[in-house]
């Protein structure tokens, strides 16, 4: 997969050429690549799609931006130096000569790509890319067309990085934070223009700055001035010897202080380019010089036709207007620290110093400015030119805004000053935003800081009451509260004294406070309502911050121990107590299957819905069956409980249910035979206690499955009600509800359910319906915000209302490793499709007539053959029956197909990589082509016709490729030996061959030395076949079991029609 | 308004536009103090119609001079030139010491802001930035008339004012300081006083041993040279303040606070700068109105 990425050009003015920037978009892809190393000029990038690629491929990605000419530039790029000794004799092809006197090779070697893995030593050189300039005007409505959030597999993070930037933009003109200056020419034979400038002055467009540069991803801006050689003009770049090489190495000029500029630069650059294109320079009755502005602030090159000394002078005068609003970028600015008086004193004290603005709290004082005189000052990391000048350009600024600082700048090198009550009041209120707009920074006192915790607030001491267990929300709690603010608690008496001083600014036991006119009614009338504290509140308070109680925010909350206990289990702060597997369970439970029971029987109790997201292959199922058994040992599972899921593996929770936990009574609502009326249903269910049913019968008998007073509704997959508004997804909300009495409601997914904010409506309607409101409330407050802008504060008031009903734990979890072996080996069971089962049975009743029949010499060849067909009916009916087309209908003629794809999105949803063994290449085939056209993304094939030299080209694709493919295709003969794919962290034995030792030596090309993640392995299993029975015997350790040990499947030439039939006949209850 | 008062009822202001002088700034209320102080009203009404009419078609300042270019009667126009006395080095080593004295003056100055109390700090040369009288603003004129000022150098002084506005630091200019070279001479200055400072002070405070600063520390390396991933690496969120893309508040925009553009206005045009201004603002808020639409649209 090719990955798309966007660098800067900046204008490269020549005298011949209009000099404009542009945005070079490129893109890379995986491919063999020669090492090269630069020459006269930089090396092609090998990696590089060409334009025409490139535009075929935004175009199909609906990308393709307008304005586009193709392009080739010089970017720097981390590369990595591959040692050859043939390159010595490239020497006369153009590459590095060799150093004088030194026998070093020339540098070759490769770019990095993004996400491969870096080498232990990287160098940085150039490379001609190739791709395609936009102008900046396009280039901006192509940035504001870029998601704004999410990661895209085929998008650079990078083109977040602008799309960001773009977005900054946009709000600086919304704001109309710009104004239009003249930028004098930069040398002779070049123009002067007409320039739109942002003003970067606010406070907040300081700190973006300063974010958007500490983070901004270098191949933003890694162009290289250097152009084409063309003709007779010798370039600077053009003969480049390494030492001048490693001089024009740009990391040495990619100090953190050139990233601010760069940033601010490119920040003008987009705001100019879109004002430009939309500013109608219409004014009536202008002079000619500003009508030339206008018209020149207005045109496509900003080319100022007037005389030199009238652009010097519109250029002052534009400047000095600006130099009103904003100052110059700086990596440090002013700052006034308050401090509150001393005891027994009045007036306060303003202390001046230097700030970092990429660092707040990287202060020092303005003697050590005053000290550097010169010198270049050190803010931690940061260095600080003319620090002096940087810190009284500040106080000018400051003055404007707060005028008492005037008495503090008498003295040559003034370091503090002295403010009176009411001068620090005004500061604190008022002048402190202003100041910050001006661009100096303000420090208060912690306890006058501003922000929630300076406003009169609550604090609060709550504890479940004596008698209670601490298990129903709407019970009242044992509780008091004070009135807190600043930090401080204070009583309503003495809330009244302090207000009577009339003062704004108080001392309260130490602390300076500010008191707000309506604090002393809110207090008075919050201390009358004299109001219950439910344990609901008390969930609701703690969850997020800020939450307010009769209007008053709750500063702190203090919980006694018994409360704190459930609070903290309530809201996943702690680990959930672990419940041992219940008696009847047959097997053992994990300690975090013990954990993820006690949690589920913990929300139980609340009758609270709960949703078990953990991570594929750590048993679901098994603890959802611990946690039925609990209820039923418990004496609590009085009726039947139904469970909905996927038809494809309602086999598999018959099997393990009968496994873990023989003693509940399963029935399966499904097939043709299935009860039609109420009372054939009820007469069935007497004495179940588990009802399986798919999601197409839940949505087609919903009439029916509605009249059952279920105890509980469970559901699998619970992905499969993502889409509110589906059939499938309304019949399962209605199911959960109940107007007789309380129903459980359970929902088991693998899919990471908490970041997929549009299906979590729908989820979390069907297990705890009020928690998220009503469907438009939910997409204006929650999906539109976190989707479109990926609004981080929605995100995290979501995440808090949604977390305590959510326990994902993963693979990867410290707690879970421990727990886990490093290969986890999972059975699969499937059943069989209508087709598959009938033509299961035709075939083994035809063909053991046949065998039977057939002399001895041909029976040996027969029966292998039957095998080999009944493995290929359960794989597919086309693959037995030689179809090779892919239609519609090729997904639902499979069952085995249906639950491998299942599972196989949720391992392309993780992001993991996939190997899919079969033994029949005819399979692989066939599945090539489904799978390709399903994900619509390359899957590729190893098989027996592949040649060496294709081989190995898979295989380092598929372990190098940083956008290579997740999923694998091998055939077990060609592939189960010799490689290495490590990458992979699932294996899939799609059919099976009875031999565990190749099995399990196909499953080591990913579970061997190399591999830092846990393995899974899925063996796929289809019930009452063929497959079942063997693998029966294999998990049984019977003799038969160590003859196919021994011998591969030929031992099965040599069973009696007998034992055959028993083996193959499909066992269909 | 000045407080001069006007003999012949002759509103003479160099503030073309309707608001009056009110709006100027403290440096140009002066100049127009010291044009009105002249006697010769009716030669200054004359000048006055002279600059109304754009008879001037230039002004430059050149280093320590202003030059223009008026037209008069003749074919060509007249070449005027206007100076002031400039401050020679020790005088000003005086202001420049004055200046130091208070962290306000040097404050302002960076800030681009002209300290109204200037004067002070040149008194202590005994000099002024401001001529004083009339006579003191040296002038010269190609045209025949033996009197000086003629109508061309009065019309001259008219516009000049204005023309202070757009950059206070003229006035140093022409009195031998241009502005890059007053602050690096002012910061000059401070090191000198530091200096003194920390010489009285003895070995109290020892600056070189403060930690906080060096003279020349090695530059750290960028922190793409240890991970090159950063390359391409971006893992931030959006900015919470740009998720929503909102207006900004009233009298908050840039144009806004930036106030009258200080240029000074050709006399023939009187309406251009409110012209060009209201344009740039019913632009700006069209063009505000566009990327707001542009912003809700994002991600569709």
């Amino acid at each position: 997969m090719s990955l798309l990425h966007a660098t800067w050009l900046p204008a490269i003015r020549t005298p011949t050429s209009s000099g404009r920037p542009a945005l070079l978009v490129w893109a890379d892809t995986w491919r063999v690549a020669t090492p090269a190393g630069p020459g006269i000029t930089p090396a092609l990038h090998p990696f590089t799609l060409s334009p025409e690629d490139l535009r075929g491929w935004l175009t199909e990605r609906d990308l393709l931006p307008e304005g586009i000419i193709d392009a080739t530039a010089c970017l720097t790029l981390p590369s990595r130096a591959v040692r050859s000794t043939k390159l010595s004799n490239l020497k006369g092809n153009g590459l590095l000569e060799v150093e004088e006197g030194g026998s070093k090779p020339a540098w070759a070697g490769l770019p990095l790509q993004a996400g491969e893995p870096i080498p232990k030593k990287s160098e940085w050189w150039p490379w001609q890319v190739q791709g395609l300039a936009v102008e900046p005007c396009s280039a901006t409505t192509w940035l504001s067309k870029l998601p704004l959030s999410g990661k895209c597999l085929d998008l650079g993070d990078e083109l977040r990085w602008w799309s960001h930037l773009q977005r900054w933009s946009l709000s600086i003109i919304a704001r109309g934070r710009l104004l239009p200056q003249v930028e004098l020419s930069k040398g002779e034979g070049y123009p002067h223009r007409a320039r739109w400038v942002p003003l970067l002055n606010r406070e907040d467009d300081r700190r973006r700055l300063e974010e958007l540069a500490a983070r901004l991803p270098l191949v933003a801006t890694c162009a290289l001035p250097w152009r084409e050689p063309m003709g007779r003009r010798t370039n600077r770049m053009t003969r480049l010897r390494p030492e001048a090489m490693r001089e024009a190495n740009p990391v040495a000029s990619c100090r953190p202080r050139s990233g601010r500029l760069r940033v601010a630069n490119l920040l003008e650059e987009l705001v100019d380019a879109q004002i430009r294109k939309n500013f109608e320079p219409k004014a009536k009755a202008l002079d000619p010089m500003l009508s030339a502005w206008e018209e020149a602030l207005g045109s496509d090159t900003g080319v100022l036709a007037l005389a030199d000394e009238e652009v010097e002078r519109l250029a002052m005068a534009s400047n000095h207007w600006r130099e009103g609003v904003a100052g110059t970028v700086a990596p440090a600015r002013a700052c006034l620290e308050l401090f509150t008086p001393l005891e027994e004193e009045e007036l306060w004290e303003l202390r001046f110093a230097l700030q970092a603005e990429a660092d707040p709290t990287l202060k020092l004082p303005a003697s050590s400015a005053w000290a550097a005189g010169s010198a270049i000052l050190q803010l931690g990391e940061i260095r600080v030119e003319h620090p002096g000048e940087v810190l009284l350009e500040g106080m000018g600024r400051a003055l404007t805004v707060f005028p008492p600082i005037e008495r503090g700048l008498d003295s040559p090198t003034p370091e503090s000053m002295k403010l009176t009550p009411a001068e620090a009041f005004v500061l604190v209120r008022t002048a402190s935003a202003q100041l910050r707009d001006v661009g100096v920074g303000v420090e208060l006192p912690l306890s006058l800081s501003g922000g929630l915790a300076s406003r009169l607030g609550l604090a609060i001491k709550a504890e479940l009451s004596q008698r209670s267990r601490g298990f129903t929300l709407g019970e009242s709690l044992d509780w008091n509260w004070e009135l807190m603010i600043g930090g401080v608690t204070l009583t309503l008496r003495e809330l009244e004294r302090l207000a009577g001083k009339r003062s704004p600014l108080v001392r309260h036991k130490g602390a300076w406070i500010e008191l707000r006119p309506n604090d002393l009614k809110n207090a008075e009338k919050f201390c009358s309502a004299n109001q219950d504290l439910s344990l609901d509140d008390a969930l609701r308070l703690t969850a997020t911050e800020g939450d307010t109680l009769k209007k008053l925010p709750v500063h702190k909350f203090e919980a006694g121990p018994r409360l704190q206990g459930v609070l903290e289990q309530y809201h996943q702060q702690k680990a959930p107590d672990p419940l041992p597997a219940p008696e009847g369970f047959i097997g053992q439970l994990r300690p975090y299957q013990e954990r993820g029971l006690g949690w589920l029987a913990f929300l139980h109790r609340f009758d609270q819905g709960a949703c078990l997201a953990d991570d594929m292959g750590l048993g679901k199922t098994i603890q959802l069956l611990a946690f039925l058994q609990h209820l039923k040992v418990e004496n609590e599972l009085k009726r039947a409980t139904l469970l909905v899921a996927p038809t494809s593996i309602l086999t598999n929770w018959k099997r393990e249910a009968l496994i873990f936990t023989p003693e509940l009574n399963v029935y399966e609502h499904y097939g043709s035979r299935r009860p039609s009326t109420t009372s054939d249903l009820q007469k069935a269910l007497k004495g179940v206690d588990l009802v399986l049913t798919s999601y197409g019968l839940l949505q087609r008998d919903s009439e029916l499955l509605e009249t059952i007073d279920w105890q509980g509704v469970v559901i699998d997959e619970a992905q499969a009600i993502k889409n509110p508004s589906a059939k499938q997804s309304q019949a399962a909300r209605e199911m959960a509800m109940s107007t007789k009495s309380n129903r459980f409601r359970i929902a088991l997914t693998g899919t990471p359910v908490e970041n997929r904010v549009s299906e979590l409506w729908a989820l979390m309607d069907f297990l705890n319906p009020r928690v998220l409101g009503e469907e438009d409330f939910f997409r204006q407050r929650y999906r539109m915000p976190i989707e479109r802008y990926g609004d981080m504060s929605s995100l995290k008031d979501l995440k808090a209302r949604v977390s305590p009903f959510i326990l994902r734990r993963l693979k990867t979890d410290k707690a879970i490793i421990s727990d886990l072996p490093e290969k986890v080996e999972l059975s699969e069971w499937v059943g069989l499709s209508q087709e598959q089962s009938s033509l299961y049975k035709k075939t083994v009743e035809d063909t053991l007539d046949a065998i039977a029949c057939s002399p001895r010499g041909q029976r040996h060849g027969k029966v292998l053959g039957l095998l080999t067909r009944l493995k290929q009916i359960c794989n597919h009916p086309a693959l037995a029956l030689k179809q090779g087309d892919i239609d519609e209908s090729f997904i639902s003629r499979s069952a085995k197909l249906q639950r491998l794809e299942e599972i196989l999105e949720e391992v392309i949803d993780a992001g993991d990589r996939a190997l899919l063994f079969t033994q029949f290449a005819e399979w692989g085939h066939l599945l090539q082509s489904y799978l390709q056209k399903r994900w619509r993304f390359e899957v590729p094939f190893l098989h027996g016709s592949t040649t060496k030299k294709e081989r190995q080209a898979l295989v380092d694709r598929f372990q190098e490729d940083p956008r290579g493919p997740q999923i694998f295709l091998l055939s077990l003969k060609a592939g189960g030996v010799g490689l290495n794919l490590t990458r992979a962290s699932h294996v899939f034995h799609v059919d099976r061959w009875w031999n565990p030792a190749v099995e399990n030596q196909a499953t080591d090309r990913a579970y061997r030395i190399g591999q830092d993640k846990r393995v899974m392995v899925h063996k796929f299993i289809t019930s009452g076949s063929v497959e079942e029975k063997i693998d029966q015997m294999i998990r049984e350790k019977s003799r038969l079991a160590e003859d196919i040990i021994g011998s591969g499947e030929d031992w099965l030439g040599g069973l009696g029609v007998d034992q055959l039939r028993e083996l193959v006949s499909l066992d269909d209850s | 308004m000045t407080s001069q008062q006007n003999n012949n009822n002759v509103e003479i202001t160099t503030a073309l536009g309707e608001e009056g002088l009110g709006q100027q700034p403290w440096w140009v209320e002066q100049w127009m103090e010291l044009i009105n102080s002249y006697r010769f009203k009716k030669r200054l009404e004359r000048a006055w119609t002279y600059a109304r009419e754009g008879n001037v078609t230039s002004i430059r300042f050149e280093g320590r001079r202003v030059h223009a270019r008026v037209q008069g009667t003749g074919e060509d126009p007249y070449k005027v030139k206007l100076w002031l006395d400039v401050l020679n080095d020790e005088d000003w080593g005086y202001v420049l010491e004055a200046l130091t004295q208070r962290a306000r003056w040097s404050a302002q100055l960076l800030a681009g802001i002209m300290p109204a109390d200037i004067e002070r700090a040149f008194a202590a040369s005994g000099r002024r930035l401001f001529p004083f009288k009339l006579q003191e603003v040296r002038s010269e004129c190609s045209c025949p008339d033996k009197a000086n000022p003629c109508k061309h150098i009065s019309a001259i002084y008219f516009l000049m004012g204005d023309r202070f506005s757009e950059d206070p630091f003229v006035l140093f200019q022409l009195r031998g300081r241009s502005r890059s070279k007053l602050l690096a001479d002012l910061a000059e200055q401070r090191r000198v006083v530091l200096a003194g400072l920390a010489d009285s002070l003895n070995e109290k405070i020892n600056i070189s041993e403060q930690p906080s600063f060096s003279v020349k520390s090695a530059v750290a390396p960028h922190p793409a040279v240890l991970d090159p991933s950063l390359w391409w690496r971006y893992e931030a969120n959006l900015d919470a303040d740009l998720v929503v893309i909102t207006p900004a508040l009233e009298g908050e925009t840039g144009l806004d606070i930036a106030g009258e553009l200080p240029l000074a206005e050709e006399p023939r045009f009187p309406e251009a700068k409110q012209n060009f201004l209201s344009h740039l603002r019913d632009q700006s808020q069209k063009l505000a109105q566009q990327a707001m639409i542009q912003a809700m649209a994002a991600g569709e």
